[in-house]
C-alpha cells in the first residue's frame, strides 16, 4: 500500500482509525496502539485474515568466526503481576548491529535496562565482554554508552558541556575529550547550536545530543534505545547514516526502533520481541524469506498481529 | 573517588544554581529581602529581640529552603531519566553524592556572607568581631548536610517536583517556627529541643557573642554534626535503594 496512504492515516485519531478499521470490517483490538492500527489500515488486512504461523525454531546464533560479546541466559523480568520479559536467550555478536524490534510495551527497553545495569533481571544470567552484569557491573560501564529513549540531557548546560561532563565521568582525557565533542558535533549538525543552552532546543536537536553523549566515550558496546524518535525526516537521514557508520567502526550496536526499515537496511540481525518474549530472530533476508514477505515490516505485522490475535 | 569526576559533577552542580533562575530566587534573593525585612520587623530591643539576636535565625533560614531546592532538583532529574543516565557512566555514588554535599555546603557559605553582608549594612555588629563570621562559616556549612539529607529524602518520597516542593515543607516549616528567630516559650522552647535548627541558632548566637568558651557550645555543636551526619546519610542510603530510579 502506498505510503500517502499512510501518512493521511496518520492525520488520524484513534477513534477514527477503529471507524475506517469496521468499515472494512477489520477487527482490530482495543489496546492497540495508533501507529499499529496505521500499519495494519495501510497494509489493508485484518488480523483474521493472517494466517496462522507454525512456530519457527529460533535461530540463537549466528554462524561466525566472531565471539559473543554479549550472552543473555534465561533472562525474566517482572513487575508485580506483569511479566515484562520472559526466558530470554541470544547472543550478540561482537561488532554486530542487533536490532531489538517490537510493539509499545513489548519489553524492548527493559531489555536494554536490563543489560545496562539499571535495573535487575528477576531470573536469569547476563555476560557483557565476559563480565556478570550483576556483580561486575562497574567494569561494564567502562566499555558501555547509552543513549537512552528519553532525551537524557541536562537543559541548563549547552551541548558542549553536557558532552564534556558525560566525557569527564568516563575519564576521557582533555585532548580526545575535545577533538571528540569536536568530530561528533560536525557529524550530527550541531557545532553551530553547541554553545547555546540545551533547554533552548528542538526535539530533533536533543535527540542529537542525546546520541552524542551516549558515544563521547568512545564505547565499545553502544545502546540506542529509539534513537530518531521526534525526528524529522533530514534529522532522521542523517543520524542513519551515522548510525551506519558506527558499524565500520566495528563498534556493537543493539538498537531498538520503530523505523523497520531503517532497521531493515541497516541491521545485521533482527530480533523481535512481544509480550516479552523473543518471538523471531534472524538476519532480515531470513526473515523475510521464511515468513514469505517483502519486507521486514511485512514480517514484523504478521508475527506480532499472529501474537494478538492467538492472545484474544 | 576520582577527583576529576568529582570537580566535573561541582562545577554542573553550580551552574545549575547559577543559571536556573528560581535556584537563586530561593537561596539567594529571597534571604536577602527576608534579611532586610526582618531586621526592620523584629529587630526590636523592647520585644526583646536586638539586631544581633534575629541575624542567626536568618541564616538557618537561608539554609533550610536549600532542602526544597535540592529536593525539586533530584526530583526532576529522575523524572528526565537523566540520574538512569548518570548511573551508567562509571561515575561512583560516593562522586555523586560527594559532589551534592560540597556544592550545598559551597552555597550555604555563600548565603551565610549574603546574610552577614546586608546585616551589616543594617547595623549588625558582632561582638566576636571577624573571627566569629569566619568561624560560622563551617558551622553553617556542616549544617547544610542535613539539608542534603533531607532533600535526598523528599525526594525519595515525592514522585514529581511539584510534590517536592509540597513535601519538603514537612521539614522546613517546624525548622522555620521553632527553630530560627520566632520568640519561643517555655511550650515551644520544648519542642524546639527536637528541632536541630534550633542548635545552629544558639551556636551562632554564642559564636557572634564571643562566648566561644561557653559549653553550650559544644552542645550544640555535638547535636548539629550527629543529625547532619545521621540525616545526610540516611538521605543517601534511602535515595539510592528507592528513590534514584
Amino acid at each position: 500500500m502506498s505510503s500517502v496512504i499512510k501518512s493521511e492515516l496518520e492525520k488520524l485519531n484513534k477513534k477514527e482509525l477503529f471507524e475506517i478499521a469496521t468499515l472494512r470490517k477489520i477487527s482490530i483490538p482495543n489496546n492497540w496502539s495508533k501507529s499499529l492500527i496505521v500499519e495494519l489500515l495501510a497494509l489493508n488486512v485484518s488480523i483474521d485474515n493472517i494466517p496462522k504461523i507454525k512456530p519457527v525454531p529460533l535461530i540463537h546464533r549466528i554462524k561466525t568466526d566472531s565471539a559473543p560479546i554479549i550472552v543473555i541466559k534465561d533472562l525474566a523480568k517482572k513487575f508485580e503481576d506483569i511479566t515484562a520479559i520472559e526466558n530470554l536467550n541470544l547472543e550478540i555478536i561482537e561488532g554486530e548491529l542487533f536490532s531489538l524490534l517490537g510493539p509499545n510495551g513489548a519489553g524492548k527497553t527493559t531489555t536494554i535496562n536490563i543489560l545496562n545495569g539499571i535495573m535487575k533481571p528477576t531470573k536469569g544470567t547476563i555476560s557483557i565482554a565476559g563480565f556478570d552484569v550483576t556483580k561486575n557491573l562497574d567494569a561494564i560501564k567502562k566499555i558501555i554508552g547509552l543513549c537512552p529513549q528519553e532525551a537524557a540531557v541536562f537543559k541548563f548546560l549547552n551541548a558542549r558541556e553536557n558532552i564534556e561532563l558525560f566525557g569527564k565521568l568516563h575519564s576521557v582525557s582533555k585532548e580526545e575529550l575535545e577533538e571528540r565533542t569536536d568530530n561528533l558535533l560536525e557529524l550530527l549538525g550541531l557545532t553551530e547550536a553547541s554553545k547555546r543552552k540545551a533547554g533552548g532546543y528542538s526535539g530533533g536537536m536533543l535527540r542529537k545530543l542525546n546520541l552524542i553523549i551516549g558515544l563521547i566515550s568512545d564505547p565499545k558496546i553502544v545502546f540506542l534505545d529509539e534513537p530518531t524518535v521526534g525526528m524529522d525526516a533530514r534529522a532522521r537521514r542523517k543520524t542513519w547514516e551515522f548510525i551506519g557508520s558506527l558499524k565500520e567502526k566495528k563498534k556493537t550496536i543493539i538498537l531498538t526502533t520503530h523505523y523497520i526499515e531503517e532497521a531493515e537496511a541497516l541491521s545485521d540481525r533482527v530480533g523481535i520481541i512481544d509480550y516479552g518474549k523473543l518471538i523471531e530472530l534472524g538476519t532480515p533476508k531470513e526473515l523475510m524469506k521464511r515468513h514469505a514477505t517483502k519486507n521486514l515490516e511485512e514480517v514484523f505485522l504478521k508475527i506480532t498481529g499472529r501474537r494478538i490475535m492467538e492472545e484474544i | 573517588m576520582k577527583y576529576q569526576v568529582l570537580v566535573a559533577l561541582v562545577k554542573m552542580e553550580l551552574k545549575k544554581f547559577i543559571r536556573q533562575p528560581a535556584n537563586l530566587f530561593l537561596n539567594l534573593l529571597f534571604p536577602a529581602v527576608l534579611t532586610i525585612v526582618f531586621l526592620f520587623a523584629f529587630s526590636d530591643p523592647e520585644m526583646g529581640m536586638d539586631i544581633n539576636s534575629v541575624v542567626p535565625g536568618l541564616i538557618v533560614y537561608a539554609v533550610i529552603f536549600l532542602i526544597m531546592t535540592i529536593a525539586q532538583s533530584f526530583s526532576s532529574e529522575r523524572q528526565e531519566g537523566l540520574l538512569k543516565r548518570l548511573n551508567t557512566t562509571p561515575m561512583t555514588s560516593a562522586e555523586f553524592m560527594g559532589s551534592q554535599i560540597i556544592t550545598h555546603m559551597m552555597i550555604s557559605i555563600v548565603q551565610v556572607i549574603v546574610v552577614l553582608m546586608l546585616a551589616y549594612f543594617l547595623g549588625f555588629r558582632p561582638q566576636s568581631g571577624i573571627e566569629g563570621i569566619l568561624l560560622s562559616l563551617p558551622v553553617v556549612a556542616i549544617f547544610a548536610l542535613s539539608s542534603v539529607g533531607l532533600g535526598l529524602i523528599t525526594a525519595t518520597i515525592s514522585k514529581t517536583p511539584e510534590a517536592a516542593t509540597g513535601i519538603s515543607f514537612i521539614f522546613i516549616l517546624p525548622m522555620m517556627f521553632f527553630g530560627t528567630f520566632i520568640p519561643i516559650t517555655s511550650t515551644t522552647q520544648q519542642i524546639a529541643s527536637f528541632i536541630p535548627s534550633y542548635y545552629l541558632v544558639d551556636a551562632l548566637k554564642l559564636i557572634f557573642e564571643g562566648d566561644w568558651m561557653n559549653t553550650n557550645i559544644l552542645l550544640d555543636l555535638a547535636v548539629i554534626s550527629i543529625f547532619s551526619i545521621l540525616v545526610v546519610l540516611f538521605g543517601i542510603i534511602l535515595f539510592k535503594k528507592y528513590g534514584s530510579r
